[in-house]
């Protein structure tokens, strides 16, 4: 055992945090009753700060702060919540039916002979060409029209 | 600062929500802080009229320099860091008649011996009477210790912390924490010796 007694910063440094103290520091202090009642005494110490009443305002302070800033900028405004509102509506219809009738919908196509499904598609790809070639004209045509030249 | 904040995150998230206008979020940082400041302002301004107007200066410099905090501290650390310079500041403008300084330590002479513990005494006294006493004797330190203390013991600031609130090294604020210690056992153990005897 070291037999010179560890100075007073070193005592305090024991209470607080005894892991942070050497070995030998630590040994002496567990093993020395002069070192022991020195680090009872600043345990008493400590905790007796520790248990002091807190000091509180006696007014309410959050309150005063906030009349003092500049005012808030709205964060969610009534056209913003009504456009929200029906997008979440119109999902909804969409939405629910698809998953409740979704095995229906699976089924509705099963069954249908080949040649029938490629009649519809074969219908569309003209639907879409004629509706393409019509959208060209119109296109060709504004252009026509702008063309000051 | 080489320590990490820990409650970073929601620092972040509070101090978002403020940059983006929304001020009870403000009123939630307030509110999380308000003891901390109050342990500073308690024990450096002595005029109870004036801790009210300060309290609110602090929190006004707060949210005027919000968009300044770089996340390097706590929060917290930061605002008491505020509360701590803007209280400097009314000091020195109120020139108030403070009970303790940081001279004061010099005419302090010890009176410490081992000839009779706290633990002893205590035997004879009950927890109340210790933190009347304790708490005049903490009165009595001068006013830099009295911040130190409370805020390690009762608000459990780190040195680091500390050193960061007031502005001091570390290291001065590990030597000024340890004095304090010492100053308020020695005085402690003097009472209760001169009641004993």
């Amino acid at each position: 055992m070291n037999n010179s007694h560890p100075d007073e910063l070193e005592i305090q440094q024991y209470v607080l945090d005894k892991s942070s103290c050497s070995d030998s520091i630590r040994n002496h202090i567990e093993s020395c009753a002069v070192c022991l009642e020195e680090a009872g005494n600043y345990r008493v110490l400590f905790s007796a700060i520790e248990h002091q009443s807190t000091p509180a305002f006696d007014f309410d302070l959050p309150g005063l702060v906030l009349q003092q800033l500049p005012p808030a900028s709205p964060q969610l405004t009534a056209d913003r919540f009504i456009a929200g509102f029906l997008v979440l509506f119109i999902c909804c219809c969409i939405g629910i039916p698809l998953y409740l009738f979704r095995i229906y919908l699976l089924n509705m196509f099963s069954g249908i002979s080949p040649f029938f499904i490629y009649s519809i598609l074969a219908s569309a790809f003209v639907i879409v060409v004629i509706k393409a070639f019509e959208l060209y004209r119109k296109y060709q045509k504004q252009i026509h029209l702008l063309n000051y030249n | 600062m080489n320590n990490l904040p820990e409650n970073s995150a929601s620092d972040k998230h509070l101090v978002d929500r403020v940059l983006r206008g929304d001020n009870r979020a403000f009123g939630i940082i307030v509110k999380n802080t308000e003891n901390l400041v109050a342990q500073i302002v308690f024990r450096m301004i002595p005029v109870a009229e004036d801790r009210k107007d300060i309290a609110q200066d602090i929190y006004l410099k707060t949210f005027h320099n919000l968009a300044g905090f770089k996340f390097q501290s706590k929060l917290s650390t930061w605002i008491a860091q505020i509360a701590y310079n803007t209280c400097i500041s009314w000091v020195e403008k109120k020139k108030y008649t403070l009970p303790g300084n940081l001279h004061e330590e010099e005419n302090y002479s010890s009176i410490y011996g081992h000839s009779k513990s706290i633990n002893e005494s205590e035997t004879r006294i009950f927890e109340k009477e210790l933190s009347i006493i304790l708490r005049k004797e903490i009165e009595n330190l001068p006013i830099l210790y009295q911040t130190l203390v409370t805020l390690f013991h009762h608000e459990f600031q780190s040195y680091e912390e500390l050193a960061m609130i007031t502005g001091l090294p570390a290291g001065t604020v590990k030597s000024y924490l340890f004095r304090a210690r010492k100053m308020l056992k020695e005085k402690l153990l003097s009472k209760y010796k001169k009641e004993a005897l």
